[in-house]
């Protein structure tokens, strides 16, 4: 134990507001989780204390007659009375919250589809559906029901800072509610082994304030607008893009990868894996394979010089 | 060659049959209550994921959480029954320092009974557990 | 006879003749010599078994730990390309498999076929040809699984497969079938290891060691046991769906066609929550051996122990949702789990707590053997703790699938199992060898392990609260988790190279070394009543036990044992002998004799192997050919080894005792055994009938209209032939009883045509309504339970020919007539079975509203 500790504070004292930590809280629900989690710790770090000790004291403390009551309460009360009523205890107190961070509804519905691998994002909103991928952004302080499910195989949809994860089930729809309390960009992962390239499964998630979002989504809801000579879009046709990916406005509206409609207003490419530069765009066309290893999409290799440039340029404008 | 301390039970077959449920000496009071504790948390389990599944999502668990409570009243009897039996049949003791190593029936019998008795301890207690949930929870 | 023998008063053993004992010695190692050379792989005694057993399990230890190092090798920086994605994944899974079912649970079944009948002061165990192939069966698959991966075809689905990952042949490959059908031999021979050891604790212990005279050891391998029965089962029942639909494309786990990913999730976890406690008591089983021993004393609450033992096992079974914390269930439900995994926390904690108070109450004199024990209490307790948290949903909610998870499996499985474990292994390794470790390398390998493996999981719970979650190959430096990735590298490195200190003072040649002194550790129980240098039939005569530490409390029973004053000290007929007794007293009811070297349980494993092997690449022809080997073998190996008529039918056993050689029914052994695996049997048919109703729960359509459910009246009819061949079985049982050999032969083989109509009704009865089990989950599992049941009719006909050729031969005769009363039981379970299926496919529709 004594080893461990000492490495532990470097790392303590850099990461509690990471992106992806439990302990950052920027959720309500988090928070819950994280009050609990200070109780658990120093509880276990207490009972630990009190069992190891116990072992060292009965180790050496000298032997006489009267040890054997002690021994004798020792596992009564400390064996089987105490553990009961702390369990007991913190059973019901796990209750309790987890009855308090459940929901059904909330000020905000987003579907969420789990595919491999990356994330189909859907906004609900009385004007009809925003469709999006791989980046999701919420509006600060208000409760963000998520309704998840999948197409292949099983994922999890998890923002760690804003609270716990749910898994993505083919045949079922799930349901959690975020509700976000800090703006930041905190990180997304699936947390569900679902083969291949799983590690490199990630998405943002934006928190914002409500006027700043309700700018983003209705952005977001808005058709590409592209020019009529855009020769980026052509070369975007001309290689069959449209057959997987789908631009509003256009006829492009393959169904099977990423919607790309607002691709380049994304902080991220390749499901919150790589920063949105024009370098990596490129990279991405040409080399698919290398940046995310056995996904559906094919590496066009011999994407090269101008033809590459305006096409990236082209993908680089749709914001 | 017979002796009082090795002397067979009234009730007791030739030796090797398959002890009989509730005979003196048989083996299974030591099972029993662990196994009713089994039977009330399955029945609990599938009680409400039945309900849960058939009402819909946000249904009330009134109804089934009154069931569980009183699953739970009849499992802790049946145990407390058991525990009767295992301190008047096998003379059952609560004691912690047990130093039941006598060589002989009773001695046998006396030990039987005594863990019977903390398994029925036990078992009342993760009874409880389960009917917490049952307490705490309003809907699905 | 035996109900008249008062144990206690027993006559006088006869003077000491040195030319008697001289020539008793050489008879009994004439009868329990292993064979010379390379015919010594057809051993089948325990200690030779129990050895191999130990070491091929180290092995695969090895393997996966290497296999481990590679994980943390990529994982030690970010960005990491040493191994590829592809690769990587393969290793995860096959580093879980591995340690899981190749190391965690053969381990247990190996350290027990070692000790368990010399702790019982039994010669071997009741069935050594049985643990002979379920330790070759354990080697071929063990061997096959592991192999996978210089393919490049290592199953990379995680050791859980969750499907429809695991399921849709686009995502998975023969890996998969690897793992499904490679595991179906760890299986068979756990559930043969289970066999064994509940007859061998119930039934073979020394005259006179009553239930609360037993060792705490033989109270956990029993419960143990009794565990294994009930939670491998139902991942059989899952791997039979899994692999129906993989190879032939059936319904259950495709939601677009009814199916639903989560039943195997419910299958696998009833089994793999269990399975940890299935891993984690045995070993702290060797923990309550030992300090007793160190102690000076007996152990401090040794009821409280029992009741750990049995406590833990059966709550154990009301856990396993909790692996499924996030799949969206109702709250009200995760709740039940979630309180039973807080409860168990309790017995879990007692038997420590008795560790501790014995501890107070003595001194106890160090070694490296406490030491060890030290170190796993220390690990352990934190992983008991780091469980309490995440036994409460919401935390769960954020720790599943998380490096914290990791690092609480290690914690509870290195702390639980594997430092116990160590200090197992520095205590018996004198048992074995009689020679002695080197104390100051297991010391020297403790501080490294020790060390080593904090270093190496402790940050890890850190590492899953920033987030990183499980089975990722790669990572990126932003994400932060870099720093905490290096130091557990170099934590598991340092863990290794204590590891590999500990393996070379195990494997050092002692060619020379002298032999140790006899009880090293002046212990209490009998398995140190053995002599040194070590005898093959060891002990050299059976004793009467009447204290729970013989070795300290019955004066001068080692030198009466060796005398050979006590039972069994002779082999005068030539034969491997133990004494069977009752399951409450051990009053002694029978002298058994058991099987020798054999190459039947050889021939049998590899053809069972052939056959799994060859499936898993669907060669189906070449399998079927295979499994008539395996059942030529079988059948050879029990007509010649099991039920035999003895030369006589009693036969002295020293000290005024004489004993029946032959029994039958509830008294025999074998028919335990049929028992056993009968129960078995039923709880992997409960793995089906639970998954019917969780279809059934979870579908809002799965029954279909009348129109589609299997025709009513087939199946009523199917239902009265498979009663009438039951009765006919059992009819054949009274009659054999009665002295009509014809008769009895007629009914068994008329049995064989009436079941096959019944199940033949019952296939009608399914196709003529057009089920079709590859278009929806209710057609396939009503095709599931009809399959389920031509299997089992299938072995039963075969059952059936061997016992009718044995009544001919005059092998079972209406005095001697196990064989047909193990038949006629197995035939009850199936009679059990057809009721069941019954109900479930006419009378619940009926029930649910659903007219025929």
């Amino acid at each position: 134990m004594r080893r461990g500790t000492l490495l532990i504070i470097p790392a303590l004292l850099a990461g509690c507001d990471g992106r992806h930590n439990w302990l950052a809280s920027a959720g309500a629900e988090a928070q819950r989780v994280e009050e609990l989690f200070w109780v658990l710790l120093l509880g276990a770090a207490v009972i630990w204390g009190l069992v190891i000790g116990a072992a060292v004291y009965a180790h050496r403390r000298q032997v006489d007659p009267s040890l054997e009551t002690q021994a004798r309460r020792f596992i009564l009360w400390g064996g089987a009375v105490f553990p009961t009523v702390i369990v007991g205890a913190l059973l019901v107190w796990g209750l309790v919250i987890l009855r308090d961070i459940t929901a059904d509804e909330g000020d905000l519905t987003v579907r969420v589809d789990g595919e491999r691998w990356w994330w189909r994002v859907i906004y609900e909103t009385p004007e009809g559906d925003v469709v999006t991928a791989n980046e999701i952004r919420l509006p600060v302080d208000r409760t963000a029901l998520f309704r998840l499910t999948a197409d292949d195989v099983i994922h999890s949809f998890w923002v760690p800072a804003l609270g716990g994860k749910m898994d993505m089930i083919p045949g079922r729809e799930t349901t959690l509610a975020l509700t976000p309390i800090q703006t930041g960009n905190w990180g997304g992962l699936c947390a569900e082994y679902c083969g291949g390239a799983h590690a490199l499964m990630r998405f943002d998630a934006i928190v914002m304030e409500q006027d700043a979002f309700d700018t983003w989504l209705a952005a977001q809801a808005a058709p590409a607008q592209i020019a009529g000579d855009d020769r980026g879009f052509e070369i975007f046709q001309e290689e069959g893009c449209g057959a997987c990916h789908t631009i509003r406005g256009t006829d492009a509206q393959g169904p099977v990868g990423p919607d790309l409609t607002h691709l380049a207003a994304r902080e991220k490419l390749g499901a919150g894996i790589y920063d949105m530069t024009p370098e990596t765009m490129a990279r991405w066309i040409t080399d698919t394979h290398e940046m995310k290893p056995d996904i559906d999409m094919p590496p066009y290799p011999d994407l090269q010089g101008d033809r590459l440039d305006r096409l990236v340029a082209f993908l680089m404008s749709l914001d | 060659m017979r002796h009082g301390s090795d002397k067979q039970p009234r009730h007791f077959t030739a030796p090797g049959d398959a002890p009989r449920v509730i005979d003196q000496g048989s083996v299974w009071i030591l099972v029993a209550a662990p196994s009713i504790w089994a039977a009330h948390f399955l029945l609990s389990y599938w009680v409400a994921a039945i309900w849960c599944a058939k009402t819909g999502p946000m249904a009330s668990l009134v109804e089934p959480r009154w069931i569980i409570v009183a699953l739970g009243l009849i499992c802790t009897a049946l145990i407390a029954w058991l525990g009767v039996i295992a301190v008047r049949r096998y003379g059952g003791v609560f004691v912690i320092f047990e130093e039941i190593t006598e060589s002989s029936e009773r001695g046998r019998d006396r030990f039987i009974g005594h863990v019977a008795l903390l398994l029925c301890v036990l078992s009342v207690v993760a009874i409880g557990f389960t009917v917490i949930p049952g307490l705490v929870f309003a809907t699905c | 006879m035996t109900d008249e023998i008062d144990l206690s008063r027993l006559p006088p053993p006869e003077p000491y003749d040195e030319a008697r004992d001289t020539a008793q010695r050489k008879r009994l190692m004439e009868a329990w010599r292993e064979p010379p050379g390379w015919k010594i792989v057809t051993a089948v005694n325990n200690s030779y078994i129990g050895k191999w057993y130990l070491l091929t399990s180290f092995g695969f230890f090895v393997f996966a730990g290497i296999l481990a190092l590679m994980i943390r090798a990529q994982l030690a920086v970010p960005g990491n390309d040493l191994f590829s994605q592809q690769l990587y994944n393969q290793l995860f899974t096959l580093h879980g498999t591995a340690m899981m079912f190749l190391f965690a649970v053969p381990i247990f079944e190996a350290v027990a076929i070692i000790i368990l009948p010399e702790i019982l002061g039994a010669r071997d165990l009741p069935f050594p040809r049985l643990s002979a192939f379920g330790f070759w069966c354990f080697v071929i698959g063990g061997i096959f699984v592991c192999g996978s991966i210089f393919f490049g075809v290592a199953p990379d689905g995680g050791w859980f497969m969750y499907t429809p990952l695991s399921s849709d042949p686009a995502y998975s490959g023969l890996g998969t079938d690897i793992w499904l059908l490679g595991l179906s031999f760890i299986e068979v021979s756990s559930i043969a290891a289970a066999v064994e050891l509940i007859v061998g604790v119930l039934k073979s212990r020394p005259p006179g060691m009553r239930l609360n005279l037993m060792p705490l050891y033989c109270w956990y391998v029993l419960v143990v046991a009794g565990m294994i029965l009930f939670a491998f089962p139902p991942l059989i029942a899952g791997d039979l769906l899994l692999e129906m639909e993989r190879a032939f494309g059936w319904a259950f786990f495709d939601p677009d066609r009814g199916g639903d990913p989560l039943l195997w999730q419910h299958l696998f976890w009833i089994f793999g929550h269990p399975e940890v406690y299935i891993i984690f008591l045995p070993s702290i089983a060797l923990i309550a051996t030992m300090l007793p021993t160190f102690a000076g004393r007996p152990m401090v609450g040794h009821s409280w122990i029992v009741l750990s033992a049995v406590g833990v096992a059966f709550l154990s079974f009301g856990l396993w949702v909790h692996h499924m914390f996030t799949t969206g269930l109702p709250e009200i439900s995760l709740s039940f789990f979630s309180a039973a995994s807080e409860a168990v926390a309790v017995p879990t904690g007692i038997q420590i707590f008795c560790f501790i108070a014995t501890m107070l109450v003595s001194k106890v004199r160090p070694s490296v053997p406490m030491l060890f024990a030290g170190g796993a209490l220390a690990i352990f307790v934190f992983g008991g703790l780091t469980g309490v948290m995440v036994a409460l949903v919401p935390f769960d909610w954020q720790a599943h699938d998380s490096y914290f998870i990791v690092a609480h499996l290690h914690y509870t499985l290195i702390g639980g199992m594997l430092f116990p474990l160590f200090a197992g292994i520095h205590y018996w390794y004198p048992f074995v060898t009689q020679k002695n470790l080197n104390a100051r390398a297991g010391k020297w390998s403790f501080w490294l392990m020790f060390g080593g493996f904090n270093v190496a999981f402790l940050p890890m719970h850190w590492t899953g609260i920033m987030g990183m979650p499980r089975r990722v190959w790669t990572y990126d430096l932003s994400d932060g988790w870099a720093v905490l990735n290096m130091v557990s590298t170099i934590g598991a490195f340092v863990f290794a190279a204590g590891f590999a200190v500990l393996a070379l003072n195990v494997l050092w040649p002692r060619g020379k070394a002298p032999l140790v002194k006899r009880n090293l550790w002046n212990a209490g129980t009998m398995e140190w009543a053995a002599e040194v240098p070590d005898k093959p039939w060891g002990v050299r005569s059976i004793p009467y036990i009447h204290t729970r530490y013989p070795l300290w409390e019955q004066e001068g029973l080692v030198d009466q044992i060796d005398r050979g004053e006590w039972f069994l000290p002779d082999a005068e007929e030539g034969k491997r002998e133990l004494i069977v007794t009752d399951i409450l007293d051990a009053r002694p009811l029978f002298v058994q004799r058991v099987g020798g070297p054999s190459f039947l349980t050889l021939g049998a494993a590899f053809c069972l192997g052939a056959v799994f092997i060859l499936a898993t690449f669907h060669l189906w022809a070449i399998t079927l050919i295979f499994g008539a080997g395996f059942i030529g073998f079988t059948l050879w190996w029990l007509w010649t080894g099991t039920s035999l008529i003895p030369e006589k039918p009693e036969k002295y056993a020293g000290r005024g005792l004489t004993l029946p050689t032959y029994a039958q029914g509830n008294r025999s052994p074998g028919w335990w055994a049929v028992f056993i695996t009968m129960t078995g049997d039923m709880t992997a048919f409960m793995g089906l009938v639970f998954s019917y109703f969780f279809y059934w729960t979870a579908l809002p359509d799965f029954l279909p209209s009348s129109a589609h459910l299997p025709g009513f009246g087939w199946l009523m009819l199917g239902l009265a032939l498979l009663i009438g061949a039951w009765a006919m079985t059992t009819a054949a049982r009274e009659t054999l009883g009665h002295g009509q050999r014809g008769l009895a032969m007629v009914l068994l083989i008329g049995a064989l045509p009436m079941g096959a109509l019944g199940i033949g009704a019952w296939c009608w009865s399914a196709y003529s309504k057009g089920l079709d089990p590859t278009v929806q989950s209710f057609d396939a599992m009503v095709w599931m339970l009809i399959l389920w049941m031509g299997l089992h009719l299938l072995l039963n006909w075969v059952m059936h020919l061997y016992v009718a050729a044995r009544v001919k031969f005059g092998h079972c005769t209406p005095e001697y007539r196990a064989d047909l009363m193990n038949l006629t039981l197995f035939s009850h379970f199936l009679a059990l079975t057809a009721v069941t299926i019954f109900a479930l496919l006419a009378l619940f529709p009926l029930l649910m509203g659903v007219g025929p």
